[in-house]
């Protein structure tokens, strides 16, 4: 039988210890930083004072802030309709199984192996730049994640429970509502944060090649103009942002599913 | 179901996908053929682009040289990745750092900042290219060994320090035997965004490459060849997964997380 390696679960009983290394690695961090700051010109390292300023610019500056808007906009409308379109696919392959070739084994594979570039390269030529280019691209990159966890949670239905649903209610929108859906719950919760995640990524790309707002843009022009400080301060603030919804967000909304059907 | 009505269904549903397929192909020729070959060009003006690419040698060159780097990059990331993910293994106290901070940290940080900064700290240079394949490709190497560490059997490794004394022994004949179908499950995934990140790369961090090759296209509103370019790296990516990686997997197992 396997267990916890006993040298992973000491770690638990040695708080001090992980202390320890976690000052060591963010004053070492710091210091490299800083070092590296001091001896290098600003356009290559700049120092953390410069980035944390620089990060503050995004609170006070009402452009930046609806810039930073601009991207969180872009990104939701994508994800909502990745999620739907991948909603629909996956659907329509499981109440129709003859299509589930097609659409699992055929578009769901192409769609993952297409490269985000080669969709906004492409989207640029078709919708030249505009935000529509960018909700474009990031939609059709996030569509296979939406479909793959779809088709997860809908092949990960009881039937039996379906069934019994069906023989108490003959209204489809009953069932829909007080079985099905909060089933599925757990698996469209994860497809939406895993696309809010990737969706990041590749909208600050597409605003950047395609885009005419948004961080993606404001990242390209500081690239233009040599601004490694707001380089730095865009991804730093993706990075907290991020990580903010997914911890406080979906984690917690995730957690509270899990209780709630134990529970039940 | 019985067996028969099974396979009637697999064999219909078969079918059907590929008269899809087909279908889809119809549907984006009709199309085409409303359309300026700059806008959308049509899946024959593709297809013989393609033809075109596949026997011209520059092009062959640029692809090459992809290839090569993203293999380099893979290479690196592997080995970083399981140095990372092995740390908390051998200083327990070390693993809030790596799994807490330094993974949320590049799993987070957005592939275009990479890019960038990278284009400004080495220019236009192998290194930019390999550097942010490799700081993108980090925490998917970092995220599947962790998993292999962590759940390596307690047993074994008691029994092997029971035979030996020597680290180094116990590392390559347990952990390291224990961990492969991680590498390979990590390998496959990374394998298939470092194809996508490789386009990346190299529009912005080089001069060669099938990056650079689609940028230019682009630039000359020459769609044939930004969706030949693209059918290529779908068909190469394919390839690579069903001989190489398949093949591994096959061999030592696969393990994903």
């Amino acid at each position: 039988m396997k267990r916890a390696v006993g040298r992973g679960a000491l770690a638990s009983q040695l708080p001090n210890r992980a202390l320890f290394w976690q000052c060591v690695f963010l004053l070492g961090f710091g210091l490299c930083w800083i070092l590296a700051a001091k001896n290098m010109p600003v356009y290559i390292i700049p120092g953390p004072r410069a980035v944390a300023l620089d990060i503050l610019q995004f609170v006070t500056t009402p452009a930046l802030r609806s810039s930073a808007l601009a991207s969180l906009f872009h990104v939701c409308i994508a994800v909502f309709l990745a999620f739907v379109l991948g909603g629909v696919l996956a659907s329509i392959a499981e109440r129709f199984p003859i299509f589930r070739a097609l659409i699992h084994h055929r578009i769901s594979p192409f769609f993952n192996a297409f490269s985000g570039i080669g969709w906004a390269l492409l989207a640029v030529l078709w919708f030249g730049v505009s935000q529509l280019t960018v909700v474009f691209t990031v939609a059709v990159v996030l569509l296979p994640f939406s479909l793959i966890n779809i088709r997860e949670g809908l092949a990960s239905l009881d039937r039996e429970t379906l069934e019994m649903a069906r023989s108490f209610s003959q209204r489809p929108l009953r069932t829909a509502r007080l079985v099905l859906v909060p089933l599925l719950l757990p698996f469209l919760i994860a497809a939406l944060r895993i696309s809010f995640g990737v969706g990041w990524k590749v909208a600050l790309t597409a605003e950047l090649l395609a885009g005419d707002r948004g961080l993606g843009y404001v990242m390209n022009i500081a690239m233009q103009e040599q601004d490694t400080t707001r380089v730095i301060a865009i991804s730093l603030i993706i990075v907290v942002f991020v990580r903010v919804v997914d911890k406080y967000g979906f984690e917690r909304i995730q957690r509270k599913l899990s209780t709630a059907f134990r529970s039940a | 179901m019985s067996s028969a009505a099974t396979l009637r269904l697999a064999f219909t549903e078969n079918r059907i996908a590929n008269f899809g397929l087909i279908a889809i192909i119809a549907a984006w020729w009709l199309w085409s053929q409303n359309l300026p070959e700059f806008v959308l060009p049509g899946p024959v003006t593709v297809g013989r682009r393609m033809a075109e690419l596949a026997v011209d040698p520059t092009f062959l060159r640029h692809l090459a040289l992809s290839l090569a780097r993203i293999a380099v990059a893979l290479t690196v990331a592997m080995l970083l990745g399981a140095a990372l993910a092995l740390l908390p293994f051998y200083r327990p106290g070390s693993r809030y750092v790596v799994e807490r901070v330094n993974l949320p940290f590049f799993n987070s940080f957005p592939s275009i900042g990479w890019v960038l900064l990278a284009t400004i700290w080495f220019g236009v240079s192998e290194t930019t290219v390999i550097f942010i394949q490799v700081a993108i490709l980090l925490p998917f190497c970092l995220i599947n060994v962790a998993e292999g560490v962590r759940v390596l059997d307690a047993e074994a490794l008691e029994l092997g320090h029971s035979f030996t004394r020597r680290r180094t022994r116990v590392f390559f004949r347990i952990v390291m035997p224990s961990l492969v179908p991680f590498f390979v499950g990590a390998l496959r995934i990374s394998y298939g965004v470092a194809w996508k990140i490789a386009l990346l790369a190299e529009l912005f961090g080089a001069r060669d490459g099938v990056g650079y090759v689609m940028l230019q296209a682009q630039i000359a509103a020459d769609s044939t060849t930004v969706l030949a370019t693209c059918f290529f790296i779908v068909l190469l990516f394919v390839l690579g997964d069903r001989l190489v990686i398949q093949a591994l997997a096959t061999r030592f197992g696969e393990a994903r997380t």
